[in-house]
């Protein structure tokens, strides 16, 4: 038995097996490799922490290994949510090549072999099997609302602030493109690839950028949300906090950064303001971020 | 009139006429030239003998026909030999020496139609520029046609494309070549080139070359595809015998690794996205085989150097590189040979944008850049990229490896030697080792590498390949055959020493290649 385990594991059915082998060869096969050595160490860069769930995001360097919020809002959301169920994972900085959806966040469980990622529209599930949760209620029609107040409204706001004003040179650069290669032809070749794909975000649901109404409809939202939390510690009164509380933390909690992930300072600080207007939103994040983070 | 002509005519043809008269004036007809040929051969050969001491001067050269090519190019290869530039005449044997040499350097261009022929003649005794001892060079080259287009279809190992190539030649009248290449395939997805390349100083052994290419390559071994755009500028050098070669490259890539696998493992996982590699290097190669894909004597040994990063070379990854390869074929009685091949590798991780090993931070190596061992074309008896380190279903690749094979080629008994056709016999192996962490470990994200931890890392993996045990290798028999084009094989092999998680093949496989080991 020890022996048999000791082959190697073959990729596709053995060439011999497709003929009919008689025994005496198949045990001669059998017996070849004569020698197994135990295997080869992994190269330096390959990730060795295999024990813990490991979460892709955009994340510095530095942040990822100190579990620090990530800077990008789809994958904080989910980080986010992630420590409100209580499970245990860690971070590891990446880009969107990485996922097998070509987006992050997506999660990695530990010791899974063949390895099966969990792209982001699992992840609530998987969490909650993680935790040992009761199956995670599919949101209520005015969750559903409010969660589209922030992944419309704020998001498209957002997207316009970060990538088509200066902030994208003083914010968004250092974090998506400097971080990626050191090459100025890779920096410039990927600028333009985010900024189109803002715009074409931007321009697939109206014919026109205007700035003004991206960022009013984002005010408005704010307002709504600030008045759905009220004085409560959390959305809708819950004694925890949810999947919206993760997703209008993933948009205040980098607004309220002053550099976010260590970069530029807001140069277009009109999204930013709005946050800071609102003390509700404002000790919403310091909560989350207190008692998660 | 005309009538009784035509008359005449067509009895003539219509009577038939005696056939072994016809063969036998068929045979004078061809004695008589043959004699006339081997006449007029050896009065040239007296001609020649009788005065190849006879001072002669080259008073002019031209070369007839090469309308397309640029004078001064023309010049730098001829004007050496002028009687104006020699202090002191030419022997008639010396001026056809060199006269034929430098026509010999033209045919090496590859823009004229071969053969280039020569004429000389007597400069006009009228002329009272001339002395007695000038003689005239006409060369008639015919210029190639100025550009081939090519498309076809080619098939390799396991995989299938279609190509399209374009080449003009002699583009300014210099022998430039502009080349561009595009083909579409299963494995190498999609790829292409354009180059432009000049012979230096009118010289066919020393070229320049500028190009810029780009491709996108399926890695099933390691769950990915290779995304891959860059350009390089390199100098080119071969031997008049074109048996050395020296190739210096400066080059940068944009790589990108994307498209993963949804079982890619985490090892890969770490190294997707974009990397910029600027490196210099240097290759050698020296091939003295009698017939490089089925050698039965000689050797050939290729070396690259490559630095990428270091200094002001900038980019994303910083390492020294070599690579070795070696072969070597010695006859044995009987057609057969016996043919040996030895390959190293080391990837040196150095710190992105400084001179000095010792100082700043080293980056461990990256994916695309770390060696990959295994396969038909190397270590037989393993799949591709079936030896070294693993991640999961993923070969990940090493950072040291060494591979060595010993083939007996016999030629089939009713066959014979002279057909491109052997039974071989071969055990080969290898190892491919990745560089560990320094003791202690080395925690994911942790404190950076030392160029301290890098040569003891660089130190335990050479000592693994000498004490780490028996290599893993196979042995097996087969068939070889060499076409003009590629060497294919079938082999039968069985491994017979390996380490846990390596890829060996039971059984039958193929191999089409140029280069093996």
């Amino acid at each position: 038995m020890s022996a048999d385990e000791d082959r190697p594991p073959s990729r596709g059915p053995d060439v011999a097996s497709a003929f009919a082998v008689p025994g005496p060869v198949k045990r001669l096969f059998a017996r070849f490799p004569l020698r197994v050595y135990p295997p080869n160490g992994p190269p330096l860069r390959a990730p060795q922490n295999r024990r813990d769930p490991v979460l892709y995001v955009f994340a510095t360097r530095r942040g990822a290994v100190a579990g620090a919020p990530s800077f990008n809002p789809g994958c904080l959301k989910w980080q986010a949510f992630l420590k409100f169920r209580g499970v245990r994972f860690v971070l590891a900085s990446s880009s969107n090549h990485a996922s097998p959806s070509g987006a992050l966040p997506f999660l990695l469980p530990a010791g899974s072999l063949p390895p099966d990622p969990v792209p982001s529209n699992r992840l609530a599930k998987w969490a909650s099997d993680a935790a040992g949760y009761p199956e995670e209620n599919s949101p209520t029609s005015r969750e559903f609302s409010y969660l589209g107040l922030v992944d419309h409204n704020i998001r498209r706001a957002w997207l316009y602030s970060l990538y088509l004003t200066p902030n994208f040179d003083s914010v968004a650069t250092p974090l998506y493109i400097n971080a990626t290669s050191s090459a100025a032809a890779v920096r410039l070749f990927l600028a333009r690839e985010l900024v189109n794909a803002a715009t074409d975000a931007l321009l697939g649901t109206s014919s026109v950028i205007d700035a003004a109404q991206l960022y009013s409809e984002a005010d408005d939202a704010f307002e709504s949300l600030s008045i759905l939390l009220g004085e409560d510690s959390w959305f809708f009164g819950a004694d925890s906090p949810g999947i919206l509380d993760a997703a209008i933390f993933s948009y205040t909690e980098p607004l309220i950064q002053e550099r976010l992930g260590g970069g530029g300072m807001w140069v277009d600080g009109t999204l930013r303001q709005m946050v800071l207007g609102r003390p509700r939103l404002v000790d919403h994040r310091n909560r989350i971020l207190g008692m998660y983070f | 009139m005309a009538s009784s002509l035509e008359d005449d005519v067509f009895e003539k043809l219509k009577t038939k006429a005696d056939i072994d008269e016809l063969e036998r004036r068929e045979k004078e007809i061809n004695a008589r030239v043959h004699a006339q040929y081997e006449k007029s051969q050896q009065r040239v050969a007296e001609l020649l003998g009788a005065n190849s001491t006879l001072p002669v001067t080259i008073s002019s050269i031209r070369v007839l026909h090469a309308n397309n090519t640029r004078r001064t190019f023309l010049e730098r290869i001829f004007e050496p030999l002028l009687g104006a530039n020699k202090d002191r005449p030419y022997t008639l044997e010396g001026a056809l020496k060199d006269v034929s040499a430098a026509t010999d350097k033209l045919n090496k261009f590859d823009i004229f139609k071969s053969p280039i022929s020569v004429f000389i003649d007597r400069t006009d005794p009228a002329d009272p520029s001339t002395t007695p001892t000038d003689i005239n060079v006409y060369l008639s080259a015919q210029e190639k046609s100025r550009y081939t287009i090519k498309t076809g279809t080619e098939a390799g190992n396991a995989e299938g494309s279609a190509y399209a190539s374009a080449v003009l030649r002699n583009v300014f009248g210099g022998a430039e070549t502009l080349q561009a290449y595009g083909s579409l395939g299963t494995r190498t997805r999609s790829s292409y080139s354009a180059s432009f390349d000049t012979p230096i100083l009118s010289d066919p052994g020393l070229h320049f070359e500028v190009g810029g290419a780009g491709s996108s390559t399926l890695k099933p071994w390691a769950s990915h595809e290779e995304f891959l755009r860059g350009g390089s500028a390199r100098l080119k050098w071969t031997s008049p015998s074109g048996q050395h070669r020296h190739d210096l490259a400066y080059s940068g890539s944009w790589r990108q690794i994307t498209g993963l696998a949804s079982t890619a493992s985490p090892t890969v996982r770490a190294d997707a996205g974009d990397s910029f590699k600027a490196s210099l290097a240097h290759t050698y190669a020296l091939d003295r085989r009698d017939y490089p894909l089925l050698p039965s004597r000689g050797y050939y040994l290729r070396s690259t150097t490559e630095l990428a990063g270091v200094g002001p070379l900038g980019g994303d990854v910083g390492f020294a590189k070599l690579d070795v390869e070696s072969q070597a074929a010695a006859p044995l009685p009987a057609g057969a040979a016996l043919t040996a091949g030895l390959r190293g590798g080391l990837l040196y991780p150095l710190a992105v944008g400084r001179w000095n090993p010792a100082a700043g931070h080293p980056e461990p190596s990256r994916l695309p850049d770390r060696f990959q061992l295994g396969g038909p074309t190397d270590v037989r008896g393993f799949r591709l990229s079936g030896l070294g380190p693993r991640d999961g279903p993923d070969a990940v690749g090493g950072d040291v490896y060494a591979a060595a094979g010993a083939s007996l080629l016999l030629p089939f008994p009713r066959v014979g030697a002279a057909a491109p056709l052997r039974f071989q016999a071969f055990v080969n192996g290898g190892r491919l080792l990745a560089l560990q962490p320094p003791p202690g470990g080395k925690p994911d994200g942790g404190a950076p590498l030392t160029g301290g931890d890098v040569a003891r890392g660089v130190k335990a993996a050479l000592r693994e390949l000498r004490d780490g045990g028996l290599p893993s290798c196979a042995a097996g028999v087969g068939i070889v055959y060499a076409h003009p084009a590629a060497r294919f094989e079938v082999n039968f092999s069985l491994p017979l020493v390996l380490r846990r998680g390596e890829e060996a093949r039971k059984g039958v496989s193929f191999g089409i290649g140029a280069s093996f080991l």
